[in-house]
């Protein structure tokens, strides 16, 4: 005996990816009032566009860059003024400290008396005019500066108008030229203060100078990181997120998307184009759903007509026998066939409101619904089916089955195509198992089995896929699982199958339970 | 002779044998009703009829394989099959066993009792 093939499991395509609570908790089953109630949503935050960001950084920057540049040229501006006094400061020390040495000595000559009251001139000038480039302590001696270069002024022009004549340098009286050695000394000491001051200020400039571009690129580095993350968080953030869509309506799931940031921006228009999309293929399902139904009531179609057929010939033959012999039947003979066809005519009329309830558009509400009740009526619908096809069935179900969320009649058509499956695969007869019971993780599941062909393991992952059937036209539409899998995503539940060949199929079905009370 | 007026009437429908009964008793026949297709069988194991209404479908044996059998056992019972639902395939398959006539629910208890006579004659012939 050839062992048996382990049994193959077939998982529903995109497990895992259950809906979002938005759809289930949301009742309204006006489709275009949910459609603009979702655009309206996303479209009432403020606008803030990525455009408007992008911009706005670059612009920061700009302004950034400017406003450092800016203050590099100030501060270059500024080194260069200060070099300049520096230098003529400096110079006019040196002449200062020349006429001293020379004067002492007697030996000044008129070359020097002038080089010197030129540099007195020029730093004149200068400290009038560029003082502000000075450091505050500085600034502060410059009045006491220019004093003192004031009478050295007076004094040396004295002593230059006196070579004017002669040739040489003229003396002072003792008073003046005491008063312009005095005046010479503090110039000196003065100039050298500020000198000394204003060199070590050069310094911290020109090491400012070096150190500024590192800075720079620090500060540079920490807003680049940050207008990149920011960027981030704009773009990168929607495009996963759209991607979690995609994923989600890959597997079926044709909710709505709803606002999660403050703000809107392009990825909100993009939304609401993928909702107008949703919208449509929700639509979509709606007309797919419908018409598998009808193709299942079609299915049905020869055994609701020996089902209808039975009662009403019953109630034909039993007529036109009382019409017959009514004057030789006895009264209770007549009440029986009277009854007969009574409970005949119900029997009809059961039929046809199974089959009316069936296929009657009921709001697509989700309730808590009785396993027990859906799955009772269901098979009372089937029950023609499987007399035809000689299968019989057993239900297993326990007393107090929680109950599930979902719509009755959706259910029902899931279950009817579930059970019409295990019946189609038993051509030569043979018996279904139904159960039900509480599952862990607040699911109560469904199990159909059968003892029929079986599905080979190539077949098997394709038999969710829309259209895809291995029965001849006619038999199957191929849309059974896979509208019965859509319509159990909707009810946040999932569908498997486990089968083995040439000994059977089961289906388990799981739905969350409802949470009353 | 006697035997040509022997009728098996079998439809898992209870009322259908019920009304038939008395109507082909009026008319001379004897009268055998079954609603288990697979008593029906040990039944015509020991006894041939002349004329066997059957349903068409049934729980276990159809009435299908209850027309082979008696095409095999006794080939001179005339059978008429009755169905719920006819199909062009299931009428094709019972003449090609040799049904006498295929008869579509709901049919007349006076047209069905006037063929079980004809059929009753013809096993005769
Ligand atoms: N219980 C089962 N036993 C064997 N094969 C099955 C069963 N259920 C489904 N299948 C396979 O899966 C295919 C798709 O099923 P379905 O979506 O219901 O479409 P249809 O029944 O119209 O063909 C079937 O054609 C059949 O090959
Ligand atoms: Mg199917």
């Amino acid at each position: 005996m050839k062992p048996a093939d382990p049994p193959a499991t077939v998982r529903a395509p995109g497990a895992g990816s259950a809906g979002p609570e938005g759809r289930r908790d949301r009742k309204d089953p006006n489709l275009a009032e949910r459609l603009r109630e979702a655009e309206a949503a996303l479209v009432r935050r403020p606008r803030l566009s990525i455009r408007l960001r992008m911009v706005a950084s670059l612009v920061l920057c700009f302004l950034a860059s400017g406003a450092f540049s800016l203050g590099a040229f100030i501060l270059l501006r500024k080194a260069e003024v200060k070099l300049h006094l520096l230098q003529t400061l400096e110079r006019l020390d040196d002449r200062l400290l020349r006429v001293r040495a020379l004067e002492d000595e007697k030996i000044l000559s008129r070359a020097d008396v002038d080089r010197a009251l030129d540099g007195v001139r020029q730093a004149d000038a200068l400290l009038r005019s560029g003082s502000h480039a000075l450091q505050e302590a500085d600034r502060a001696i410059v009045p006491a500066l220019l004093l003192q270069l004031g009478t050295c002024d007076r004094l040396l022009s004295v002593v230059r108008g006196a070579a004017e004549v002669g040739g040489r340098p003229g003396a002072l009286s003792a008073r003046d030229g005491a008063e312009l050695r005095r005046a010479e000394a503090e110039g000196n000491r003065l100039l050298e203060v500020i000198i000394r001051r204003e060199r070590s200020s050069l310094d911290g400039i020109l090491r400012f100078a070096e150190t500024g571009p590192l800075v720079l690129l620090g500060l540079q580095l920490v807003l680049f990181v940050g207008i990149i993350l920011a960027f981030a968080k704009a773009l990168v953030n929607p495009i996963r997120r759209f991607e979690g869509y995609t994923a989600r309506i890959a597997a079926g799931d044709f909710s709505f998307i709803t606002p999660t940031r403050r703000y809107r921006d392009e990825f909100s228009d993009l939304a609401v184009g993928v909702n107008q999309m949703l919208g449509e293929l929700q639509a979509q399902q709606h007309r797919l759903v419908k018409g598998a139904k009808l193709a299942v009531v079609g299915t049905l179609t020869s055994g609701i007509a020996h089902e209808l057929n039975n009662p009403l010939n019953n109630v034909a033959i039993t007529t036109e026998a009382l019409m017959e012999d009514l004057p030789t039947l006895s009264d209770k003979e007549k009440w029986r066939l009277l009854q007969d066809i009574y409970f005949e005519t119900e029997r009809a009329s059961e039929i046809v409101k199974s089959l009316l309830d069936f296929t009657r558009q009921e709001k697509g509400e989700m309730v808590a619904v009785d396993l027990a009740d859906v799955l009772g009526s269901t098979l009372r619908l089937a029950q023609n089916e499987m007399n035809l096809n000689n299968v019989s069935f057993t239900c297993q179900m326990p007393p107090d089955l929680p109950r599930v969320r979902g719509a009755a009649n959706q259910l029902r058509q899931v279950f009817l195509n579930l059970l019409l499956n295990a019946i189609q695969a038993m051509p030569g007869g043979g018996r279904v198992w139904v159960s039900a019971g509480p599952q862990d993780e607040g699911k109560v599941c469904v199990e159909i089995r059968d003892e029929g062909t079986g599905i080979p393991a190539e077949v098997l992952p394709r038999i969710f896929d829309p259209f895809f059937t291995t029965k001849e036209p006619g038999q199957g539409t191929g849309l059974g699982l896979s509208v019965s899998l859509s319509i159990i995503r909707t009810f946040g539940g999932d569908m498997q199958v486990v089968s083995s060949l040439g000994r059977g199929t089961t289906v388990h079905t799981c739905l969350p339970r409802a949470d009353e009370g | 002779m006697s035997e040509d007026r022997d009728v098996m009437v079998l439809d898992d429908e209870p009322i259908v044998g019920d009304r038939l009964r008395p109507a082909l008793e009026k008319e001379g026949f004897t009268v055998e009703v079954f609603t288990d297709s697979a008593m029906a069988i040990s039944r015509l194991k020991e006894k041939s009829f002349g004329v066997l209404v059957t349903d068409m479908k049934m729980r276990g044996p159809s009435g299908m394989d209850v027309l082979r059998f008696v095409r095999e056992k006794a080939p001179k019972t005339q059978v008429i099959v009755i169905t719920g639902y006819a199909t062009i395939e299931t009428s094709h398959e019972a003449s090609a066993w040799g049904a006498y006539q295929f008869v579509a629910k709901p049919f007349k208890l006076k047209e069905l009792v006037k063929l079980v006579d004809k059929a009753a004659k013809a096993a005769t012939a």
